[in-house]
């Protein structure tokens, strides 16, 4: 409702202008001369760039502390702006904007901007294996700890040319606490006669998954020959393939399936939502899921990318991640209290963790995703 | 010859803009892509320039892929036949009832339209999962052995004709309105029987309609996304899902650009054939 303070005969007092498209000039009540300055009309129109000024420098000052972070959306992208955006980055005059999308019409983007001197992305979110790749393309900058300080706090295992680490997680057996008393050990119990039909895995999961297997046969994660075989053993054990993470979940809950394959943070989440979940770390050792951040040669603001990957390091923003999403910090002065703390901390004794073999899996990705699609997805 | 001159440009006028949109919009996107699947793959640089069949030829020697492109087109067929039988009866009652309630029945035709294809096919998980209704009903109702149709083709196939027999009816039954009752009248007042003045005087007059009925329900199958990758799980491939693969699985723009040409393709040329199996003089025109 338009709020003005009603203009008395004889007042000089001016209506209040409140965006509904009533102008600031004098009413129609007053004494005829405006308000009081007799000001005329070619005088505000040479005055006018002078009253635009200040938007005009605010706007210049406000482009250059901007950040465009292209990102996942939903609860990632709303984590971002409540553990970093709003509570870092936006007292330090930085402004982010948010390039909602999927991972792989952002990795296009990167490529095909790559040929322009201003991309239109300071930040990417990616995952770590796509992270070596558009290093190894040459696409993005190998940050220094001069540029980005909290650098130095990165957990030594999960360093990497080119991409910066925002979270990460451990692959693990997952079973129905309920049903199942003796919980499966490492991925080749899966193959027990018992668990027929009721091992439960992620369809998009086989690169990941193929790794695992390497990792039980031959102790390395790029025997995929090895893996190949042992997947192929599982199927014929009534493997269930879901297409999407949260529908592995249910599957539990309805009695579908006894065990599977998940990240630790999506063990979390779901026991946190009251799914009958539990897990234990394969003894053959976890295959580490990393997912962070790369910017690109080209991003139009280079100083804001720096402070926003030094804030995405920085141990509120780490613990902030832990506690809502289940992922690990990847930082060593972040450490985790109260309840994530014990659903996060890692048995004793310390589990083998292993990160994947990026320069292996790179090459190989292509190769991996078609033959689990043949040989995982095909038929019923 | 001014006339004609007048009459030309007149024409140029009117088709010009809608002629310069789709270029733009439609044609040049497309051969963008067509381009695109002549390149080549890398895992690192992505979409090496080239000028190659490769992406082609991987699909058309490998067995996994026509097996894909074959079960695509069984769905469609089944699909599309499955609407023209049901949507035919449907569309023809519906363009010769007097009933006053019509207009109701034509509301209840589109409503399904109203809710979008993914929450349809949302509402199909429910009835088909495990623990969904019908396995209630067969396990405690019945008491049977419990039916799990989520990740079967027969899934797929009856989501996607709750999809498509809206399109197929609607446009059947603007066939049918377009037919004058009277050529019914006169074949009954000549002595033949309801059912043969339909298949001798009616469907005949309908077949151009018919066909443009069948090409949009096969069509509209031959492209399905949703229904396939929710109803039919991991475990099924029709060729819309495998190109989204190609994309989402690595990046591989060359080799879903292959896949999308080689479904346009399959989709014209099925759809051409289909044209010139109907005689002639019931063509549409």
């Amino acid at each position: 409702m338009r709020k003005t303070l009603p203009s008395t005969p004889g007042s000089s007092r001016p209506s209040i202008p409140d965006g509904s498209g009533a102008s600031g000039r004098p009413g129609a009540g007053d004494d005829g001369r405006g308000w009081g300055l007799a000001v005329s009309r070619r005088t505000v129109l040479a005055a006018a760039p002078l009253l635009a000024a200040p938007a005009i420098l605010t706007r210049n000052a406000q482009a250059a502390e901007r950040c465009v972070v292209g990102t996942w959306g939903g609860d990632y992208a709303r984590l971002l702006r409540e553990n970093i955006d709003d509570p870092i980055l936006k007292p330090e005059g930085v402004d982010v904007i948010q390039d909602v999308g999927d991972v792989n019409p952002r990795i296009s983007k990167l490529y095909a901007q790559r040929a322009l001197p201003r991309g239109t992305d300071d930040i990417a979110c990616v995952d770590a294996m796509n992270g070596y790749r558009l290093n190894a393309a040459g696409l993005v900058v190998d940050l220094t700890e001069q540029q980005v300080p909290n650098l130095k706090y990165v957990r030594p295992e999960l360093r990497m040319a080119g991409f910066v680490p925002h979270i990460f997680s451990a692959q693990v057996l997952l079973y129905n606490p309920a049903t199942v008393k003796n919980p499966p050990r490492s991925m080749a119990d899966f193959l027990d006669p018992q668990w027929k039909g009721k091992v439960g895995m992620l369809a998009t999961g086989g690169p990941f998954l193929l790794q695992a297997a390497s990792l039980l046969q031959s102790g390395t994660t790029t025997d995929f020959d090895k893996a190949k075989a042992f997947m192929l053993k599982l199927r014929a054990n009534g493997v269930r393939l879901y297409p999407e993470t949260d529908n592995i979940a249910p599957a539990f809950k309805s009695g579908e399936i006894d065990v599977g394959m998940i990240w630790l943070a999506r063990k979390v989440m779901w026991e946190n939502a009251g799914f009958p979940v539990a897990s234990t770390f394969p003894k053959e050792g976890a295959i580490l899921y990393v997912s962070g951040m790369v910017m690109p040669k080209n991003a139009p603001d280079k100083a804001a990318a720096y402070k926003y990957m030094n804030a995405l390091l920085a141990p509120p923003a780490q613990q902030g991640f832990a506690e809502h999403m289940g992922y690990l910090p990847t930082v060593t002065d972040a450490p985790l209290t109260g309840k994530v703390a014990e659903q996060l901390a890692f048995p004793k004794p310390m589990p083998k963790l292993v990160p994947p073999d990026y320069a292996v899996l790179a090459k190989a990705i292509p190769d991996l995703n078609t033959w689990w699609l043949k040989n995982m997805q095909n038929g019923g | 010859m001014a006339a004609e001159r007048r009459e030309a440009g007149a024409a140029l006028t009117l088709l010009g803009p809608a002629s310069l949109m789709m270029v733009a919009m439609l044609i040049a996107p497309l051969a963008f892509l067509v381009r695109i699947s002549l390149n080549r793959f890398d895992p690192t640089q992505l979409m090496i320039a080239a000028v190659t069949p490769e992406n082609y030829l991987r699909f058309f020697r490998d067995p996994f892929y026509w097996n894909i492109l074959v079960t695509t087109l069984r769905v469609s067929i089944i699909v599309t036949v499955v609407c023209l039988a049901l949507g035919l009866p449907m569309a023809w009652r519906l363009a010769r009832t007097t009933s006053r309630w019509k207009s109701v029945y034509m509301v209840l035709t589109v409503l399904p339209l109203f809710v979008g294809a993914t929450t349809r096919t949302a509402g199909w998980m429910i009835l088909f999962a495990r623990g969904g209704m019908l396995d209630i009903i067969s396990r405690d109702v019945l008491h049977g052995g419990g039916v799990n149709l989520m990740f079967t083709e027969s899934a797929v196939i009856a989501g996607i004709i709750a999809i498509n027999l809206p399109f197929t009816l609607l446009t059947l039954q603007s066939v049918f309105e377009g037919i004058d009752p009277r050529l019914e009248e006169a074949a009954a007042s000549m002595g033949a029987a309801p059912s043969r003045a339909f298949w001798r005087i009616v469907f005949p007059l309908a077949l151009p309609g018919v066909s443009i009925a069948g090409t949009l329900c096969f069509i509209l199958c031959m492209n399905a996304f949703p229904t396939p990758v929710l109803l039919g799980g991991p475990r099924f491939q029709m060729m819309a899902p495998l190109l989204f693969w190609a994309f989402s699985s690595d990046n591989d723009w060359p080799f879903a650009g292959a896949i999308a040409f080689i479904l346009i393709a399959t989709t014209l040329v099925l759809t051409g054939v289909a044209n010139v199996m109907i005689p002639r003089r019931y063509r549409a025109r």
